[in-house]
């Protein structure tokens, strides 16, 4: 991954101002199909230890969506699910990228330097 | 869902612009229901959902981020500008009034009042030509869709707009002739300022008055005084729904818009001059005595007013700068 394309692919969420941490969630949660609100909710929950909250995921939800990072689907009932887009697979690679270079580095020091491992 | 969770999700839903309740109501009542299930009672879900609410409700009238209709936002931005100059003009014209109408009765030596007086009638005609290029733009906005048959969802602001500015202007011009300035010294100490538009700002804005917090002393006005007294501030309701939602509904062009927001800047260039204006008159040696120039509570309402105004104003000039980037 070249350091351009980790760039754009954190600019893309973090134009979401406060909703950019809360959007890394819920894209990676619809990586692996399409959710709706409260199935989000708790796999969030699951994976992260980090409940959304109902207003939270929802303005979050909305600026995906007006990004076209995700798409809303047919309505089931009235829960309508919500799926990743191309365009929010590529942003959600490089934002993650991003982060595990982050995390590789503060590991590394740690580990030189606190002998943590 | 169960009614008792559909009526908390219905009502937790207000906190949302009626656009937002369009498009996410019922997915979102959805998710509520389930979090009810499982845990009925939690306060800070509660607090969360007033202020993502109250966050979209700022969107939808172009004053935060991420709308969910930007073209619509833009043009809302230009409504709340339009509604915080309105409330610059009725609290800006009172205190004017107020300062004129005292130069009627006595002829003050303190340079500080005819200072603030020049300074607060300079920014009130800067405003007045802004609002009137303002509103030349948009009658012809209203024209061109009346001709391309697009005029019925403006019908009904129009006839609020306009049924509300007759009664403010023939009402105003009645009411100005007991004009309490009516005898002075006809502006002796300031003739700059015509004694007719002093009497109608008086009148129109005669509401703006602490009376309403000794109603004694209100109850020994004449019965058609308090009546136009109750039905002006109204009539300025009426007027700026109207005017509001014939800007969130006329079709403009991009560079219309642009040109709007710049008269928002001419015009709070305007408010600006005129709160130096106030300041002047604070800083005043008559401010304080109890005297036609002393400043009293409405005063401090009605800067308060103006200067919470302003900050929208000020914030959606600077969202729809962040818009056009």
């Amino acid at each position: 991954m070249s350091r351009s394309r980790g760039t754009s692919g954190s600019d893309a969420l973090e134009t979401l101002g406060r909703s950019s941490g809360p959007a890394s969630l819920i894209l990676s949660s619809l990586a692996d199909g399409a959710k709706h609100g409260y199935a989000l909710t708790k796999d969030i929950e699951s994976f992260a230890g980090v409940r959304l909250a109902p207003g939270t995921l929802y303005e979050a939800l909305s600026r995906l969506e007006a990004h076209g990072l995700i798409e809303a689907l047919e309505s089931q009932d009235r829960r309508r699910p919500y799926r990743l887009t191309a365009a929010g697979a590529t942003a959600l690679n490089s934002y993650l990228k991003a982060q595990r270079q982050v995390a590789e580095v503060g590991l590394s020091r740690l580990a030189s330097t606190w002998a943590m491992t | 869902m169960t009614a008792d969770a559909g009526v908390r999700a219905s009502r937790l839903l207000l906190w949302y612009p009626p656009a937002w309740r369009a498009r996410y109501g019922d997915e979102f009542a959805e998710l509520l229901a389930a979090e009810f299930a499982e845990r009925p009672s939690d306060r800070r879900r509660a607090v969360n959902v007033a202020f993502s609410g109250f966050r979209a409700r700022l969107a939808d009238v172009g004053l935060g981020a991420h709308p969910l209709d930007p073209t619509a936002a833009a043009r809302a931005r230009m409504a709340t500008l339009a509604c915080s100059g309105a409330l610059f003009a009725m609290f800006g014209a009172a205190m004017w009034s107020q300062l004129a109408t005292g130069l009627q009765w006595a002829a003050t030596q303190d340079r500080g009042i005819t200072q603030a007086l020049d300074l607060m009638s300079v920014a009130l005609l800067t405003f007045c030509v802004v609002a009137a290029v303002g509103l030349a733009g948009l009658i012809r906005a209203a024209i061109v869709s009346v001709a391309r048959h697009r005029d019925a969802a403006l019908r009904k602001p129009a006839a609020l707009a306009a049924a509300s500015a007759a009664l403010l202007f023939f009402g105003g011009r009645h009411f100005a002739n007991g004009w309490p300035g009516t005898g002075g010294h006809l502006l002796a100490a300031h003739g700059i300022v015509p004694a007719g538009v002093v009497a109608f700002c008086w009148s129109t804005t005669m509401w703006i008055t602490s009376y309403w917090a000794h109603p004694a002393m209100l109850a020994a006005f004449p019965a058609t005084q308090i009546a136009w007294m109750t039905l002006t501030p109204l009539a300025a309701c009426g007027l700026m729904t109207g005017t509001a939602q014939l800007i969130r509904r006329l079709d403009r062009s991009p560079g219309a818009l642009c040109f709007e927001t710049w008269l928002g800047r001419a015009g709070g260039g305007g408010m600006l001059i005129f709160l130096c204006g106030v300041m002047r008159w604070l800083a005043s040696a008559a401010a304080g005595q109890r005297a036609v120039f002393h400043v009293g509570s409405i005063d401090i309402v009605g800067l308060t007013v103006i200067v919470l105004g302003l900050a929208a104003g000020l914030q959606a000039m600077r969202r729809a700068e962040l818009a056009r980037r």
